[in-house]
């Protein structure tokens, strides 16, 4: 594909290999979704739908409507049409382990779907969350390697919060230890909500009296209420920032220089590698055979499961001319507003 | 003074020397307990952040300094704003629970109207764009609102119901309008209302005039008042009482003024402003905890003495208090506000004695959400952005205030300034956990203890009353 998402990890691309040559034809592939409230979820499908459907192979979903009972009811009614594999997006990452039992007992393979739960049986398929998390770290550093670092970590409830936090302090460990990088706020933020972020911020900057040099925010929406609060102190601009997610505003402020990073996760990736595993172990290829399968056990109760990680993609200044190129944004939405030393706005 | 007029005065001699104080200056007990409370906290979280970061504060915290004080002004003001609208709601024994879900669709849409529709069609920061930004979030405000109001007047289906219904059903329009997605940035102009931008802010010459003319008006309104009771022959306030309502009044007005005029421009600020202007910067020595800035060794630094601005009262801030100075005369002075608390305080006399309580109705949560409307605009160009995320339980915080501020969910009870006070002493616990870093779990905990806590304190006091 384009050059933005040459980074993607080897897995999804020998993926498709492997999908390619897939011979079995008539396998069904199901898929339980937590939730079609969230725009990114049709995303995913229409992804999985047309691999698996280009397979030769018949795809059948249920949505449960974040719900999870209603999620263990849908997953019941699966079993029941005899799929020969399930994929989970689960609301609830402990909830649902029953279910999975259920899966693995009628003989059908179960892959989780993005969120992680925490059964051996069945295949982890995500973007490498701490990964991110040190992208984000990485970049930051370029910009500041030392002084005050504030950290504003999303909802306490979501393990992501967690997984980025920890990806940042992997990259950021030596030079704190070294005492050259001091953590002066960090907060989690209510459901992620921007507003919060922002009055997270202002506290922070009060607390410090602007002594902030640099913000490691874990999404670009928060990401724009703490530039907000940088921007009432005149520092917007001066002080790197992180996020992820792609968002158009965010990727609008990597060009005008008010945010350092946005990390994309591109949701059509993950999609298409998850179609492609499920296809591979639908036509008896055993898990661990697959390519870019690797172990983890990075989870909450540290049970070793067989993961695919895709590696996400940094948007900087540098190479925001790859985003518009793969046709991820358009060239006025990117560069609205930016004056100069941006490459891809001339 | 006075013997003749109102009867209801109580046996004289019983009456202890609180009391009578109480009685004679016509000050609310509770608002005063309110306004105890709200120093209390202030100086806790001063002393204690003092402990964890020293800083300028009053008690060397950081949480009393001009500039926390500022903030925590201009963060109260969304909630503060939409409060006012709902005492006027529970007054009349209804509910809104759809605020936060239509503050985010009001502004998900105007912001829509701005950057995707207005921004490429008349070219980014021509002046109709800002002014069509607010037009919409008021229209719809009003126009939701109303909606509200019909289906529960009308339609007879409760207002919980309604608005729950409303609560889900907006934010799912807010979601559907920019598919989720934060839409940004607002229009120049249109960000002044968010209080951020140098342009939001009064100056200290303009905030001392506004303040000495509201000085003015207080004590002209004392005037006149005692005026109006002789005239008529109500009892009047003894002299003493009536000079002590005017010096504390007016001594408040100057207090927050000087507090407001005490913070400094962010210094990154008084640069860039001084380069675009042709400003001098004089020379002076470096001292990284000045708030001005001077040229030392042919580089701009921070300095104690200095070219320095100050900010004075913001936008949002005068807004809030513009809203909720309207709002007072709406509830206390006109047929429509009487008519509101004469429907809550009995629904069925109210509307045998004439009172049409269907329109009225449909116009109390029209008011509703044009007070909305008037937040999305004060919290969208805030955050210089908005998502259908941004008034996400708000409701919760709306309501919760104006219980705070003494509104009785019994109906017929309640009060525009205490619920905004409510919003203050909220939004100051919030604040202040923050300043202290405390995780969000905390701050919901104490928040809900604080809403459990006031209305059980109100019930003992109410109850002491009879």
């Amino acid at each position: 594909m384009k050059n933005i998402i040459k980074t993607i990890a080897l897995g999804a691309l020998l993926a498709t290999a492997i999908g390619g040559v897939a011979e079995a034809k008539g396998k069904t592939i199901a898929v339980s979704w937590k939730t079609f409230q969230e725009e990114r979820w049709k995303g995913d499908e229409a992804a999985i739908k047309k691999v698996v459907e280009a397979a030769g192979d018949k795809f059948i979903s249920t949505d449960a409507q974040g719900s999870a009972q209603k999620q263990a009811a849908d997953i019941e009614g699966l079993i029941a049409q005899k799929p020969d594999v399930i994929m989970v997006v689960a609301f609830d990452s402990d909830a649902i382990l029953p279910s999975i039992k259920k899966i693995s007992d009628a003989g059908i393979k179960s892959i989780a779907y993005d969120v992680q739960f925490e059964d051996p049986n069945a295949l982890y398929i995500t973007f490498d969350n701490v990964g991110v998390g040190r992208i984000m770290a990485k970049e930051v550093l370029k910009v500041k390697d030392s002084g005050n670092f504030a950290f504003i970590k999303g909802d306490k409830g979501d393990p992501n919060a967690t997984f980025l936090f920890q990806g940042q302090l992997e990259v950021l460990k030596a030079q704190m230890d070294a005492g050259k990088i001091k953590n002066v706020c960090e907060t989690f933020t209510d459901g992620w909500k921007p507003d919060n972020a922002q009055k997270n911020m202002e506290q922070c900057l009060t607390s410090t009296n602007n002594k902030v040099d640099a913000v490691l925010s874990e999404n670009d929406g928060m990401a724009s209420g703490v530039v907000a609060a940088l921007k009432a102190q005149g520092l917007a601009g001066s002080v790197p920032v992180s996020g992820q997610d792609g968002d158009l505003a965010a990727i609008n402020r990597v060009a005008l220089g008010t945010q350092t990073v946005s990390v994309w996760k591109n949701t059509d990736d993950l999609g298409k590698a998850a179609a492609n595993a499920a296809i591979a172990l639908a036509d008896g290829t055993a898990v661990d055979k697959i390519p870019g399968v690797a172990k983890f056990n990075g989870g909450k109760k540290k049970v070793e499961m067989n993961a695919i990680l895709l590696a996400p993609t940094p948007i900087t200044k540098a190479n925001i001319g790859d985003a518009i190129k793969a046709g991820h944004i358009t060239k006025e939405q990117a560069c609205a507003g930016v004056k100069d030393g941006v490459d891809a706005c001339k | 003074m006075s013997s003749t007029g109102s009867s209801q005065e109580p046996g004289l001699n019983q009456e202890g020397a609180v009391t009578r104080f109480f009685r004679v200056t016509e000050i609310n007990p509770r608002m005063l307990g309110m306004v105890a409370a709200l120093i209390l906290i202030w100086c806790i979280f001063d002393v204690w952040s003092g402990f964890i970061n020293p800083n300028e504060g009053l008690f060397g915290g950081s949480f009393l300094t001009p500039r926390n004080l500022w903030t925590l002004l201009v963060q109260t003001s969304s909630i503060a704003v939409m409060s006012s609208g709902m005492v006027l709601l529970i007054v009349m024994r209804q509910l809104d629970l759809s605020v936060g879900s239509m503050l985010s669709l009001v502004a998900v849409a105007s912001a829509v109207l701005q950057v995707y529709q207005l921004g490429p069609l008349l070219g980014v920061g021509h002046p109709l764009i800002w002014v069509a930004g607010v037009a919409l979030c008021l229209a719809l405000g009003t126009g939701i609102g109303a909606v509200n109001g019909a289906l529960t007047a009308y339609a007879k289906i409760p207002a919980f119901i309604v608005t729950l219904g409303g609560l889900i059903a907006y934010k799912g329009i807010a979601f559907l309008l920019a598919s989720g997605e934060t839409v940004a940035p607002m229009d120049q102009t249109f960000e002044v209302f968010g209080g951020g931008v140098q342009q939001s802010w009064l100056g200290p010459f303009w905030s001392w005039t506004l303040a000495l003319v509201v000085c003015a008006v207080i004590i002209g309104a004392l005037i006149n008042g005692r005026r109006q009771r002789t005239r008529f022959n109500f009892t009047l306030r003894p002299v003493w009482a009536e000079f002590l309502l005017g010096v504390v009044g007016s001594g408040v007005v100057l207090g927050i003024t000087k507090v407001m005029n005490s913070y400094p421009w962010p210094p990154k600020l008084i640069e860039n402003f001084a380069a675009a202007n042709n400003v001098v910067i004089p020379a002076g020595i470096e001292d990284r905890d000045g708030s001005a800035i001077c040229m030392a060794a042919e580089k701009f630094v921070r300095c104690t003495t200095g070219l320095i601005y100050y900010t004075g009262y913001s936008l949002p801030v005068l807004v809030a208090l513009a809203v909720g100075l309207v709002m007072t005369f709406i509830a206390t002075r006109t047929v429509f506000g009487r008519y509101v608390y004469a429907t809550g305080g009995n629904p069925e006399a109210a509307e045998l004695s004439g009172i049409n309580t269907k329109w009225l109705t449909i116009k109390v949560f029209a008011l509703m959400g044009t007070l909305v409307g008037i937040s999305s605009v004060i919290s969208s160009a805030r955050l210089n952005a908005a998502t259908n995320s941004l008034g996400l339980s708000n409701e919760l915080y709306v309501i919760a205030a104006t219980v705070i501020g003494g509104t009785s969910l019994a109906g017929g009870v309640g009060t525009i300034y205490g619920a905004m006070l409510g919003a203050l002493i909220m939004q100051s616990i919030i604040s202040g956990m923050s300043l202290l870093n405390l995780p969000a779990a905390y701050q919901d905990m104490v928040v809900g203890g604080v809403l459990v806590l006031a209305v059980w304190l109100d019930q003992i006091y109410s109850r002491r009353l009879k």
